[in-house]
């Protein structure tokens, strides 16, 4: 058990007042770092890991059981998300002709990044596999991911090696072979 | 082979994954985000306590309700009257408050039944009189509302040649129309209808009904539902001032 794990559950055992401040204190680095790996602007990274622990204060449930795996899996849903609203967004914005149709310079090179590519292709995959694959990207252990999206232990080997199939399929499909 | 395969695929995905990394000097500001959340959670605590205080004042009311009969009685009756207004609203626009013109009347279809003291009525005995024939039931909330004013009506105009005719619908039948007449000093004559004459009159389908019958036997006006006091009065002077008059005016 890490350091911030402990603080958590020294807070689950005090087991009276939810202490808010206190699992923000040691979550909130880590919450707003899953958020911005896939949400590219960072100020808006931050906006939604507050809204997260907000999230956290309204749900009884969450603050009951694993608190930091329900703050996990919080964390990379908002992201998705939000980068899901951004690709829907641009695509309506396409079809309405409400923005320029050519493109800039800027971001010709933005879309071509890899980065760039890694976020829609993770936007539009199925999202439990998305999931999957950004908490494991972010150093969690099979059992942490098992704990964090209500799975199996032993099935979470089949199911990321199933994600990282798709992942490669549709990137792909998209950019070809690379 | 597979797991080879398996294992490749495993890297490249984590080689394209790695480059989500934020950069290395982005720094997450707990300070702002803490401050954020204090202000929200803060709003937040308002919001619950505003609700509770609301949900405090919702439940003492409904106790007082259920407590003392008195505010019950207030709350019952504030109730009736708000589904009388809304009643009398939506038919409003379903009762004809003008009469027809006396060439589009149509002659009343005539009816014998008898009354509480089980006196033969005829409907064309009263021509030469203007006659106001109202379905109704003793369950009937619009019907109790207008009865009060019919009673008014036949002792205002009674003398002038007006008459009021009730037909009430009551399965029942006089068990429980003669204790309502009673109770509600109903001073002109009740009979109990059958559902032949009821549909006759387009009674079948909603209640009140009341069809107001010129001199001459011919319906001149039929409300649906609950009108307003001061239309049937107009129009029963209406009818009262004369044949030429109304047929001439509408």
């Amino acid at each position: 058990m890490n350091a911030s794990s402990e603080a958590v559950a020294g807070v689950e055992a005090i087991g009276a007042r939810f202490d808010l401040e206190s699992v923000f204190r040691t979550q909130y680095d880590r919450v707003a770092r899953i958020i911005a790996r896939v949400v590219h602007d960072r100020a808006r990274a931050e906006e939604l890991a507050v809204e997260v622990f907000l999230k956290l204060w309204r749900d009884r449930k969450a603050q009951d059981g694993n608190t930091e795996g329900w703050l996990y899996r919080a964390a990379v849903r908002a992201g998705l998300d939000e980068l899901r609203r951004q690709t829907r967004r641009a695509r309506y914005e396409r079809l309405l002709g409400l923005v320029r149709i050519v493109p800039t310079p800027e971001e010709i090179h933005a879309a071509n990044e890899e980065h760039e590519r890694v976020r829609r292709v993770l936007s539009v995959m199925a999202r439990r596999q998305s999931e999957l694959l950004l908490l494991r990207s972010h150093g969690l252990t099979y059992d942490e991911v098992a704990a964090t999206l209500d799975l199996n232990p032993a099935s979470v080997g089949t199911l990321l090696i199933r994600a990282q199939q798709a992942f490669r399929k549709e990137y792909i499909k998209r950019y070809g072979k690379q | 082979m597979g797991n080879n395969n398996a294992a490749q695929v495993g890297r490249w995905v984590d080689e394209r994954l790695a480059t989500l990394c934020p950069a290395g000097d982005w720094q997450p500001d707990p300070v702002t985000g803490l401050a954020r959340l204090r202000e929200r959670t803060g709003g937040d605590r308002a919001h619950g306590r505003s609700w509770t205080w609301a949900a405090a004042a919702a439940t003492a009311v409904a106790f007082g309700f259920l407590a003392f009969p008195a505010p019950r009685a207030a709350a019952q009756r504030f109730c009736t009257a708000c589904l009388m207004a809304a009643q009398n609203l939506a038919t409003r626009h379903t009762a004809g408050i003008v009469l027809k013109p006396a060439k589009e009347r149509k002659p009343a279809p005539d009816f014998t039944l008898d009354d509480a003291s089980g006196r033969p009525v005829q409907l064309s005995g009263f021509k030469g009189k203007v006659i106001l024939l109202n379905f109704w039931a003793t369950w009937c909330g619009g019907c109790k509302v207008e009865i009060p004013w019919l009673i008014e009506f036949q002792e205002q105009y009674g003398q002038r040649g007006f008459v009021v005719l009730g037909v009430s619908l009551d399965a029942d039948g006089w068990k429980l129309v003669r204790p309502f007449i009673t109770e509600k000093k109903i001073n002109y004559r009740v009979m109990i209808g059958t559902d032949d004459i009821a549909a006759r009159y387009g009674a079948d389908q909603a209640l009140p009904v009341s069809v107001l019958i010129d001199q001459s036997g011919r319906i001149a006006a039929t409300h649906v539902g609950l009108p307003e006091k001061s239309a049937y009065r107009a129009e029963i002077e209406k009818l009262l001032d004369g044949k030429t008059r109304t047929a001439g005016a509408d």
